[in-house]
């Protein structure tokens, strides 16, 4: 798992670090809702410079559609 | 945000404070587009002005022209939701005997003229940022009224609903980088509010105000430009009535 993608999402979300799997999706934490999906579009975009459009955010329904979005917009991930 | 350049959608910005508003932006370098729904008052424009008829009361014709906009201009950067229309009638009414208290219905339409509309207007717009992912400012028209003013249940309900959407929206639409603020004005010296009251009732709101005198529209248009202009400046109900209280 990509450290900083993790430390990312686990900020926004209010997990551990450890918590932030590929299979983790929106349907398994309460308070990833869509006014916490802007706030984590916010800091992604922040934190790896890059600028999402409206397709990415809402793919963006799990761990790993975030990493394949990053992926796609040119994020170097570490698997 | 800079308004030089920007693409901004005045509601109710045919006639008086609103075209006031239109006039003072378009003077600062903005593309102003002019909704309204009195065409005649549309016609008279000057050329510069973009312009198109609508009810702001209706979802889908507001939805509808908000894409035309986006496909015409690109985004669209500031609306201000100044439609609405002075609306007064006291709660009972002691001289109809058989039918004194306000009327349910004028009550709803004067709530679908002054709250609808600003709801209806701005779905329709953000929904046309967000898509774009354009960074925008909303400013809503309120009212000094908003504070509950008497012979006024509807229109100060609609406002007061009007600010406590603004707050609500400027909390949440800051996730998309889209300001909402309010302006809201005193007693404007502008045609609505010379018909809406008598001359006693204009006497005494001027000796009441410590300024002694109505707001010209221009300074409600400049109110409205600061908060477009400065960026940090959001959830912001702006008072402009000459330290007037009610």
């Amino acid at each position: 798992m990509d450290k900083q993608v993790a430390a990312v999402l686990a900020e926004v979300l209010g997990l551990r670090e450890n918590q932030i799997v590929p299979s983790l999706t929106k349907a398994d934490v309460d308070q990833w809702d869509s006014l916490k999906q802007m706030d984590l579009v916010n800091s992604l975009e922040r934190h790896f410079n890059i600028a999402l459009e409206i397709q990415d955010i809402v793919k963006m329904d799990s761990v790993s559609n975030v990493i394949a979005v990053l992926k796609q917009r040119g994020v170097p991930i570490a698997d | 945000m800079q308004i030089e350049g920007s693409l901004a959608v005045i509601t109710g910005g045919a006639r008086g404070l609103g075209l006031a508003i239109a006039t003072f932006l378009q003077s600062k370098g903005g593309k102003v587009v002019v909704v309204d729904r009195d065409e005649a008052s549309l016609e008279a424009l000057p050329p510069a002005f973009d312009r198109f008829a609508l009810d702001v009361t209706d979802l889908e014709a507001a939805k509808k022209l908000s894409q035309q906009l986006v496909a015409k201009y690109g985004s669209i950067n500031l609306l201000v939701n100044n439609a609405g229309v002075i609306f007064n009638e006291p709660m009972v009414n002691i001289m109809k005997p058989n039918g004194m208290m306000h009327d349910y219905a004028r009550f709803r339409s004067s709530i679908a003229a002054n709250l609808d509309s600003v709801f209806v207007m701005t779905s329709a717009v953000v929904e046309q940022m967000v898509l774009k992912r354009t960074r925008g400012a909303i400013i809503n028209i309120s009212s000094i009224s908003a504070c509950g003013n008497e012979g006024q249940t509807a229109y100060s309900a609609a406002k007061a609903g009007v600010n406590a959407m603004t707050v609500t929206w400027s909390k949440e639409l800051g996730k998309f980088g889209i300001r909402v603020n309010a302006v809201s004005p005193g007693f404007i010296a502008t045609p609505s509010t010379k018909a809406a009251l008598k001359e006693s009732q204009l006497k005494h709101i001027t000796s009441n105000t410590p300024l002694g005198r109505l707001g010209e529209d221009k300074e409600v248009a400049m109110a409205v430009a600061s908060l477009v202009e400065n960026d940090f400046l959001n959830g912001v109900i702006l008072d402009v009535n000459g330290g007037l209280r009610i």
